[in-house]
């Protein structure tokens, strides 16, 4: 394990590692051209999208005319907002107006958006440019698959290794450096599970805080759409630039705090953290460096003077089988018409994954539903006693992506879903390098709403670590 | 589950052309809805509610 150790795979920092926060910053005090930025971001693209598969639509043109008009607006002093001139990527479920949203499935190949999601708009009202489309697994639960019309991304800490999903050119674009931030979904772990395994920040807010509008459902009452950046201080940006309540998305509230910068460098001293063991102990043993990479966390949080507990939680196998139980039925309802005519359409992994909910019965969705109130209930008890918890996000480091047993065991050993179920804010990110030098994770809860506080004490793992300055060696 | 029950089901959700092309996807898919339900403990109040609740009101 190499958790917060030597920098290995530090590159050289040009434009394209430089953070959504600085580089903001130095366009509104005229330093730095956006068109520079975006023209190193397109040259690290060119060199790297062949061997990453990150895209599925890459919109060059577009992305350089926005940058040109985001010149002349910071030239005049007009900035459209905090992330103005900054480079974003869009996972092919979310909708871009005049681009395909293809869901990485030749069922939606020819499915081109007429409008924005609400997550789009906002971005571009806050002065991001949509670079492109990205890749995902088919319809945001397949698989790395290899009977798609496009190739699945790959892990920029080793291509033969897989990025994670099921937003997975979103991971590994961001850690890559092919764009600063970029836009994931989450519905059983989507967000965090690239993030960890490329060794980024991945956030899943509080269920309805962002909208969904505009997104290609997968599971109504698990879907969340996240941040996803290199560092803890720009995922809290980017969350504060698309939260926001939506009259027209029947999941949405309004967020009662939005300044999820607020609390950001108070560091871990009093924080009072929930450490949920049995998770990567007991209910699902986790890999020994993923193992030793969590302690390393919690004792490194504990020297920064936060008072660390165990806490335990229902067990992690039954928040995984209520999840899927919701997950197949509720996706069963959308996918149901095309896996009647057109099963062939969809590759194997996504055939198999979506089908299950024509086996389920309406019970099974009612019974899930009802234990998930008391596993919501068992997560509010816990964080009424502590600040934050403390878990695993991946139970083992990224396995290699042509190996498709290997997948489909390493999968499901998450700690993911269970935050999708119960719907409370979590945010994954790197936790050190293993001995193979691919990244390792840790996940941090937190309380309805008090997005602050995960921040809070991600920063403070971040600041401690040093994790936000470790990039691939790649390109 | 049996392959006969397996069957009907997959037919009774239209899912014959699946089941003509695909056999072995569809036969997984049924498996994993079989094994998944039977982890997931019932609540032992009856009464206990599902999430989310109905909730009255012009909010759609």
């Amino acid at each position: 394990m190499n958790a917060g150790g030597e920098a290995k795979g530090e590159a050289g920092h040009g434009l394209h590692f430089m953070t959504v926060t600085a580089a903001a910053h130095a366009i509104a005090h005229k330093e730095l051209s956006p068109v520079d930025l975006m023209k190193a971001h397109l040259a690290r693209i060119e060199k790297l999208q062949p061997t990453l598969n990150a895209f599925i639509r890459l919109d060059a043109e577009g992305a350089l005319k926005a940058a040109h008009a985001a010149e002349v607006e910071a030239t005049a002093g007009r900035l459209r907002g905090p992330l103005h001139g900054i480079p974003v990527g869009i996972k092919d479920i979310i909708d871009v107006a005049g681009l395909p949203t293809t869901c990485h499935s030749k069922v939606l190949q020819d499915n081109v958006a007429t409008a924005d999601a609400v997550v789009v708009s906002k971005l571009r009202a806050a002065g991001a440019i949509v670079v492109g489309k990205l890749s995902t697994h088919e319809f945001a639960i397949g698989g790395p698959s290899f009977d798609l019309p496009w190739p699945p991304a790959r892990n920029p800490w080793n291509p033969d290794h897989h990025p994670g999903g099921s937003s997975s050119g979103s991971g590994s674009g961001v850690a890559a450096g092919l764009f600063p931030m970029a836009l994931g979904t989450d519905t059983g772990g989507s967000v965090r599970n690239p993030a960890s395994s490329c060794g980024i920040v991945g956030m899943k807010a509080s269920y309805g805080v962002v909208s969904r509008r505009g997104v290609f459902p997968l599971s109504f009452t698990l879907d969340h759409v996240g941040p996803m950046t290199r560092t803890v201080e720009d995922n809290a940006l980017m969350l504060e630039t698309i939260v926001g309540h939506d009259p027209l998305d029947p999941g949405s509230v309004a967020a009662p705090n939005g300044h999820y910068r607020a609390a950001l460098d108070r560091g871990a001293k009093g924080l009072r953290i929930g450490f949920v063991r049995h998770f990567h102990e007991v209910d699902m043993p986790a890999d020994p460096e993923m193992t030793a990479g969590l302690e390393h966390v919690m004792r490194t949080l504990q020297m920064l003077g936060a008072d660390v507990r165990d806490v335990r939680l229902p067990s992690l196998v039954e928040f995984s089988a209520v999840n899927r139980v919701i997950l197949q039925s509720e996706a069963w309802s959308i996918h149901r018409e095309w896996l009647q005519k057109r099963p062939g359409d969809y590759g194997k992994l996504a055939r198999r994954r979506l089908m299950p909910g024509a086996f389920l019965g309406a019970g099974d969705y009612v019974i899930a539903n009802k234990r998930r109130a008391e596993m919501i209930a068992a997560v509010n008890a816990a964080l009424a006693e502590v600040d934050v918890l403390l878990c695993a996000s991946s139970m083992d480091p990224p396995c290699r992506i042509d190996r498709p047993a290997e997948v489909e065991r390493t999968y499901p050993r998450q700690a993911r879903t269970a935050f999708n179920v119960t719907g409370h804010p979590a945010l994954a990110m790197m936790a050190g390098l293993s001995s193979s030098g691919v990244p390792l994770s840790v996940q941090f809860v937190g309380r309805f709403f008090d997005e602050a506080s995960v921040y809070r004490v991600a920063r403070a793992w971040e600041k401690a670590s040093g994790m936000d300055k470790k990039h691939p060696a790649i390109g | 589950m049996d392959k006969e029950l397996m069957q009907a089901l997959a037919r009774r959700a239209g899912l014959d052309k699946a089941l003509a092309e695909f056999p072995d996807d569809v036969a997984a898919a049924a498996d994993s809805a079989n094994s998944v339900t039977a982890r997931i403990k019932v609540p032992a109040d009856p009464r206990a509610e599902p999430w989310p609740a109905m909730k009255p009101g012009d909010g759609l």
